[in-house]
């Protein structure tokens, strides 16, 4: 495949996925059903890829954000099936974007990723609405597991 | 004999005025210097994730608010949430005439409290104090009328922390601006009695839902020119005047205060039209006076953005109350300008505040009529003029290109088209608008009745003084 | 004439800096610029490598060895270390060993470059926390400059590296306040392995006169919050001559002491310095022990403002000790009065007693209270 390459599903879905150089080649096959949509908002690029690899090799779509004001539009356009806020963003915080969401009526799980001192947003973002918190620096599997306890098939 | 005298005269102008460009010049070298040490920490050092809730003193926000009712919720929540471990804020309701009371007691469900108010500082009458209860502690006093300096008493009168940010209410606050701050504060904690703070014109930029997004130096000209302004003085010059712990002004708009010397000396003057000045020339003076040793500092890195007069009808407003208030300082601090007893402060800074931001207006102004009616007589060689205003003009684009480079390391203006801006602006703001600010200034000093009424733009303490230099 | 040849060379000179001024500044903004984007460009690749190595451990990408010279690389370890953990982390120390990242940082820490460099060396070995290079960030805890000391200190705590403990405790007393306060986090992190070393330290130096390392390091044991340090805190605390010193360890003890620290504490509240009663009533409120509620209910009449705010937030927090705040807002002495509904208001109970009487389930206390805050008469 290469860079680039498409991916097929059933039902005539597709998602582009474009894979930069270093001469890598991997098979990519989406579920079954419809994939699910996660949006991952944060603004360190490693939080991003690392996210983004892991949730793309567990065939999900991915949809990224890398401040609170894009990830709070994002989930407006209603397709996000679970959103992974992180707290301190520029622009909107993540408990800021859960409370808008809430407000104008959209319900999207949201687990937010916090970083170690924050005790008080981890309360009160489980008070708003969040279903789950990881700390940062998280473990990957059991994030990956988490996740997928908050999206059945 | 008249022809020596302009001749003179002239001369003497125009050798003021690169007496003053040197002035700066060694400013900003020294001002480099300075910020090279601040560059590196910025980029490498990770101050932010440094400062923990056992090491950082607690800080009370104090924020006065006349008819603020509009953006007042949105920006006390944009300041709530500043990275600092241990903060309260402290609102003082300055009479407002609008419903800003109604809208914070129901944004924040504040409930009265009977507690005592324990006026340090002498204010105007306290109607009530409300607390409200959420992720932050939130104070608002309600009181009577009595302009800005005296809601800011009010509201360090009601802190309970030992030190007082105090700032405004449509202040955007960095996220790292109070870290960033009190790190000079730690360092040094017997002595140090003040922090300013890095102000930045918010004209230009993105802001949404009450967050800096992106920031851009605005197309138009009034607000380009302050832009070039505030990067010359605050990059230029404060971190100089600090390194000598002779800081004339900590800004209104983002200073932290110790309370304990703030009460000492009786809080800021009410009525005064440049409190800020003023409250920081008295701490020196204090301090000196008294052989109590003390540092006031300057934290490059503590930015803030705020909105400038975005016209000239409400920048000359501005510039009109500033030169007043200046005046009134220069007035009340004569005794320290080149008294020697107050050491850098006064034979330095202080020195040149009123030599080259007082005085320069009125020599300015004269030199308008006397240079080119001595040149028409023919007191004064072409040559030689042209040569010193070439020398004075490209000393000043010296100054403005050494502040846009020492602005590198903050990386705000990412785009080309932003350093560009600045750059065509260092050019052609000799070409009419600095001589605005200079007729503005000679407006100020004759007074009047126009110049004792202010709208709410024009309202906040000098901040930026040494703009005009 | 001389002067306007002198008048025309400075012109020339101002305007020849002024090009330089201008020509440095678009090179920075150019050249300096793109050769940052490429930068970028090539640590989100890195990322994107490191990223699937994590993921998917079986399949090994090509990098070449030649990364290991690259900035950008280095960047990339580092934001992966930052951002996950458990057994990735041991994947990345395998990156670290086999491209030899921690060697070459060290040499650049070793180097005689300016701040810039050698700083940026010192925060990506502390950023990696790689144990090979615990004997060199011990090495230069002593460096001439505070911030690479500070990040020596930072890099020994995350790695946990014990044997460091002794080492930054030593270099307590030499430090400048804000260099002593980093090491202070840094000792924190390390929890209770540190706290009998650095009650030693106080003991061992308590009695010389610059206090203010002994102080640090026994606001640092308090946070620490190693209950075994109680017992030996509290019996130094009778030693200590210095007020500095006795108010840090009366907080300390407000964490560490538990119930076995309650009378002590409750002795210094009748001390003649206000500061150590304030203390002390703060301490009282932590412990949460309601042996101390006689004596903090003293304390909501103390002369001094700061011991009545102190005692009444304590109260606040002790079992019945809410009741005998209601009671307090009877009291004969105003001081007491305004103190028990300053701290009724601060611990959240004005507030539920409003939302009480919204919902028509008001008690007689809440109304009271509520009545107490208005000037005018019971709300209804």
């Amino acid at each position: 495949m290469g860079i680039g390459g498409r991916i097929g599903g059933s039902l005539g879905e597709s998602a582009r996925v474009t894979t930069p150089l270093v001469g890598l080649c991997y098979d990519i096959e989406t579920r079954m059903s419809q994939a699910k949509r996660v949006l991952v908002a944060d603004d360190s690029e490693a939080v991003r890829t690392v996210l983004v690899t892991a949730l793309t090799q567990a065939g999900y779509e991915v949809a990224v954000a890398i401040n609170g004001n894009d990830a709070y539009e994002m989930g407006q356009t209603g397709s996000i099936d679970l959103a992974l806020l992180d707290h301190l963003m520029p622009g909107l915080l993540g408990i800021e974007v859960i409370a808008r969401w809430q407000a104008e009526g959209y319900q999207i799980p949201v687990i937010i990723l916090s970083g170690v001192d924050d005790e008080r947003t981890i309360v009160d973002s489980l008070d708003l609405g969040a279903v789950d918190f990881v700390r940062k620096p998280f473990r990957l599997p059991e994030l990956m597991a988490r996740i997928r306890q908050r999206l059945p098939d | 004999m008249v022809l020596e005298v302009l001749r003179w005269v002239g001369y003497g102008i125009v050798t003021y005025f690169i007496a003053m460009q040197l002035y700066l010049i060694f400013l900003g070298l020294l001002s480099a210097v300075v910020m090279r040490r601040t560059h590196h920490l910025n980029r490498f050092g990770r101050v932010a994730d440094m400062l923990s809730s056992q090491t950082s003193p607690p800080v009370s926000i104090v924020i006065p608010a006349y008819n603020e009712a509009v953006g007042i919720l949105e920006s006390v929540r944009s300041m709530s949430i500043v990275g600092y471990p241990r903060f309260e804020i402290v609102i003082t309701n300055d009479g407002s005439t609008d419903d800003t009371m109604q809208h914070l007691i129901e944004g924040f469900k504040l409930e009265r409290v009977r507690i005592p108010y324990r006026p340090d500082i002498p204010t105007a009458p306290v109607r009530a104090i409300y607390r409200g209860r959420g992720s932050v502690d939130i104070t608002v006093i309600d009181k009577e009328n009595g302009g800005r300096a005296d809601a800011l008493n009010a509201g360090i009168n009601a802190a309970r922390y030992p030190y007082a940010l105090c700032t405004d209410a449509d202040v955007i606050l960095d996220a790292k601006c109070l870290v960033s701050a009190m790190r000079r504060v730690v360092e040094d904690r017997q002595r140090i009695i003040a922090v300013g703070g890095n102000i930045r014109p918010l004209n230009g930029s993105t802001v949404q839902l009450g967050h800096l997004i992106r920031s851009e130096v605005p197309r138009r000209l009034v607000p380009r020119m302050q832009v070039l302004e505030y990067v010359r003085t605050f990059l230029a010059s404060r971190p100089a005047w600090s390194r000598m712990n002779a800081l004339p002004l900590v800004s209104g708009a983002f200073g932290i205060w110790k309370r304990s010397a703030v009460i000492a000396v009786g809080g800021f003057t009410t009525g005064h039209l440049g409190e800020d000045l003023d409250l920081t020339m008295r701490l020196h003076r204090h301090h000196i006076d008294n052989k109590i040793p003390y540092r006031i500092v300057y934290e490059p890195s503590a930015v803030i953005w705020t909105e400038v007069p975005n016209t000239l009808r409400v920048l000359k407003r501005q510039r009109i109350r500033w030169h007043r208030g200046l005046m009134t300082a220069v007035h009340d601090f004569m005794p320290m300008t080149f008294n020697p007893k107050y050491g850098k402060l006064g034979m330095v800074t202080w020195a040149a505040m009123f030599l080259f931001e007082f005085l320069a207006p009125i020599i300015e102004f004269t030199g308008w009529f006397v240079i080119p009616v001595a040149f028409l007589i023919g007191a004064l060689d072409a040559t030689n003029l042209v040569v010193m205003l070439g020398l004075a003009l490209g000393v000043g684009l010296m100054n403005s290109l050494l502040a846009l480079l020492l602005d590198e390391s903050f990386g705000y203006f990412n785009g080309p088209a932003d350093s560009k801006r600045l750059v065509v602006m260092a050019f052609i703001e000799n070409l009419g608008l600095r001589q605005l600010t200079v007729a503005w200034r000679i407006r100020a000093l004759i007074g009047g009745k126009s110049t004792r009424v202010w709208g709410n733009m024009e309202r906040k303490g000098v901040a930026n003084l040494g703009l005009e230099l | 004439m001389n002067g306007t040849r002198i008048a025309f060379f400075a012109v020339g000179v101002v305007f020849a800096v002024d090009t330089v001024l201008l020509l440095g500044l678009i090179t920075l903004k150019t050249v300096h610029r793109r050769r940052m984007e490429r930068h970028d460009q090539r640590r989100s690749i890195y990322l994107g490598v490191l990223s699937r190595r994590l993921a998917f451990p079986l399949h090994t990408d090509y990098i070449d060895p030649e990364v290991a010279r690259d900035g950008a690389f280095l960047d990339a370890v580092i934001d992966l270390r930052n951002t996950v953990a458990g057994p990735e982390i041991d994947t990345l120390a395998g990156i670290i060993d086999r491209y030899g990242l921690v060697k070459r940082q060290a040499a650049r820490l070793r180097s005689r470059f300016p701040l810039g460099r050698r700083l940026r060396a010192a925060v990506s070995l502390a950023e990696m926390g790689d144990e090979s290079s615990a004997p060199l960030l011990i090495e230069f805890l002593s460096d001439r400059e505070p911030e690479i000391r500070i990040q020596c200190a930072r890099g020994l705590g995350r790695m946990q590296h014990t044997p460091a403990i002794d080492a930054i405790i030593e270099r307590f007393g030499k430090e400048s306040p804000w260099v002593r306060s980093r090491f202070a986090d840094t000792l924190v992190g390390f929890g209770a392995l540190a706290a009998w070393p650095l009650l030693a330290y106080a003991r061992v130096n308590h009695d010389y006169d610059d206090n203010a390392a002994v102080v640090e390091a026994i606001r640092v044991l308090g946070t620490i919050g190693e209950r075994d340090i109680g017992p030996p805190l509290s019996d130094l605390l009778a030693k200590f001559r210095n007020p500095e010193l006795k108010i840090a360890a009366i907080e300390a003890l407000g964490y560490v002491g538990g119930p076995l620290a309650v009378t002590p504490l409750v002795a210094y509240m009748q001390d003649h310095d206000w500061r150590l009663r304030a203390k002390a009533a703060n301490s009282l409120g932590e412990i949460g022990d309601p042996q101390a509620s006689p004596a903090l209910r003293l304390g909501l009449e103390d002369e001094n403002w700061w011991v009545r705010r102190n005692s009444a937030g304590a109260l606040a927090g002790i079992p019945g000790g809410l009741g005998i705040l209601h009671e307090a807002l009877h009291a004969d002495d105003q001081f007491a009065r305004d103190a028990a509904a300053e701290a009724l208001a601060d611990c959240g109970q004005l507030g539920k007693a409003r939302e009480r009487q919204e919902q028509g389930q008001a008690t007689a206390a809440d109304l009271e209270l509520l009545g107490f805050m208005i000037e005018d008469a019971l709300v209804p």
